[in-house]
């Protein structure tokens, strides 16, 4: 793995579970969650991401179920009261991350213009 | 088995036990959700390659840690083996010449024994220190892996948030007031080493004669039941003597607590010292006769042993005074 590789991984770990915990306001199972990620342009290694929903359970962020009514048995995953709480919170901080963030970089742009 | 199954079966057998049905039922429907209605072999093989190498997804499943000892106690791991290592392999090796003197029988010339010693004494310091490396790794692991509380003991990470005020209550240490571990380590090892000699002492400590077979040890200083029957007060001596430098390694500085326990420790030494020297059959009749000493001139030397002892023991316990009032 290039440098570039591994610090651009290390960049997208941080907003994963933003990622991931935004799609669960309404249950989902593991691969509705992965097309749904998919349309808005996020890409996740299906290797991380179902740990990631475990974990998440864990952490009484989410809860799940299993949906035995259709065809084939399904695990639903839905966000908590404490993991909506959580969500909300980390959704602040990511677009205030982000604001200040591209005001460095817009800075910056100009810096190259110049 | 189908392809999908032995897929499972690879993921959920790295899992523990009460994880892998709930596990195994959420892939299987996954898998199946990732398929299209009519699917052949290839397809499955696609879907699987995104799901990766199961031995990858099953270790982000797994929520043990994937290291020996974490960095919560890495720090106390390797100073701990640093200062026992070298003490182990010391005692391991004058025990080592000890027994080579004791069972040498001037079959071989010196220069073979002494090669003989260095050979067993490189492989004797090799295992010793594989025993040592290996039993303080074991504990450290256990620790790792059953004490929940660790990152509270940790030394190295402060749980309470860091202030600039804190740095007040960290005392300034001066480099004349303050004891370096090298002066801890040597001190215990002086104390491994004249407590394996007192062990060894009727195969070590002597009179030395070049023989036949070259150098033999001819007349023990001491006479060694007399010599053993002291074992308690020597005991004593050497605990007091690693409680000192435990807590000179704690405190880090000297300062007047340990100062006096440094004074109690020495006095506590001279006075054993001087119970053992002054017994009358403490040295080997032969050793006296050797000497050719009327019995004031041996009471003489006693005294001077005693002396130069008590000067020392005094010159270190005032130093120590010294040190903490700077």
């Amino acid at each position: 793995m290039t440098l570039l590789q591994s610090l651009t991984t290390e960049l997208r770990r941080g907003t994963l579970t933003l990622a991931v915990l935004s799609q669960l306001r309404k249950p989902q199972y593991g691969y509705s969650l992965v097309q749904s990620l998919e349309a808005s342009g996020i890409s996740i290694d299906q290797s991380t991401l179902y740990p990631l929903l475990r974990r998440l359970e864990k952490q009484e962020l989410v809860t799940s179920s299993w949906d035995t009514s259709e065809s084939r048995p399904r695990k639903y995953y839905v966000l908590s009261e404490y993991g909506t709480e959580i969500f909300l919170q980390l959704k602040k901080e990511w677009k205030k991350t982000s604001d200040e963030l591209s005001i460095l970089l817009q800075g910056e742009e100009e810096d190259e213009s110049d | 088995m189908n392809l999908i199954e032995l897929y499972i079966q690879e993921v959920t057998r790295r899992l523990p036990e009460k994880s892998r049905k709930d596990i195994g039922l959420e892939l299987q429907s996954t898998i199946e959700d990732m398929l299209p209605e009519d699917c052949t072999d290839e397809d499955v093989k696609v879907v699987l390659k995104k799901l990766g190498n199961p031995a990858v997804l099953a270790s982000g499943y797994r929520d043990r840690p994937q290291y020996l000892i974490g960095p919560e106690i890495y720090d106390i791991y390797i100073s701990l083996l640093k200062m026992v290592l070298p003490i182990a392999i010391t005692i391991s090796i004058i025990a080592l010449v000890a027994e080579t003197v004791m069972g040498y029988s001037g079959n071989e010339s010196v220069m073979q024994a002494i090669l003989a010693v260095i050979g067993v004494g490189i492989w004797d310091a090799i295992s010793i220190g594989m025993q040592v490396f290996f039993w303080i790794t074991l504990v450290f692991a256990v620790l790792e892996r059953t004490d929940t509380a660790i990152a509270q003991y940790s030394m190295t990470t402060r749980q309470k948030e860091w202030k600039p005020e804190d740095l007040k209550d960290i005392p300034y240490v001066p480099k004349k007031k303050a004891i370096t571990k090298w002066e801890v380590s040597g001190s215990v090892v002086w104390t491994a080493i004249w407590g394996s000699l007192y062990y060894y002492a009727s195969n070590l400590v002597g009179v030395y004669r070049s023989g036949d077979n070259g150098l033999e040890l001819t007349t023990p200083i001491f006479n060694e039941q007399v010599l053993h029957s002291f074992w308690p007060l020597v005991v004593i001596a050497i605990l007091l003597e690693l409680l000192l430098a435990i807590s000179k390694f704690r405190s880090g500085k000297w300062t007047m607590r340990l100062a006096v326990f440094n004074l109690i420790t020495q006095l506590i030494a001279f006075v054993i010292l001087i119970i053992i020297f002054t017994n009358n059959e403490i040295f080997a009749t032969s050793f006296m006769d050797l000497l050719s000493m009327g019995s004031a001139g041996q009471k003489q030397l006693i005294g001077a042993v005693i002396a130069i002892f008590g000067l020392s023991a005094a010159i270190d316990a005032f130093s120590g005074f010294r040190k903490a009032r700077i």
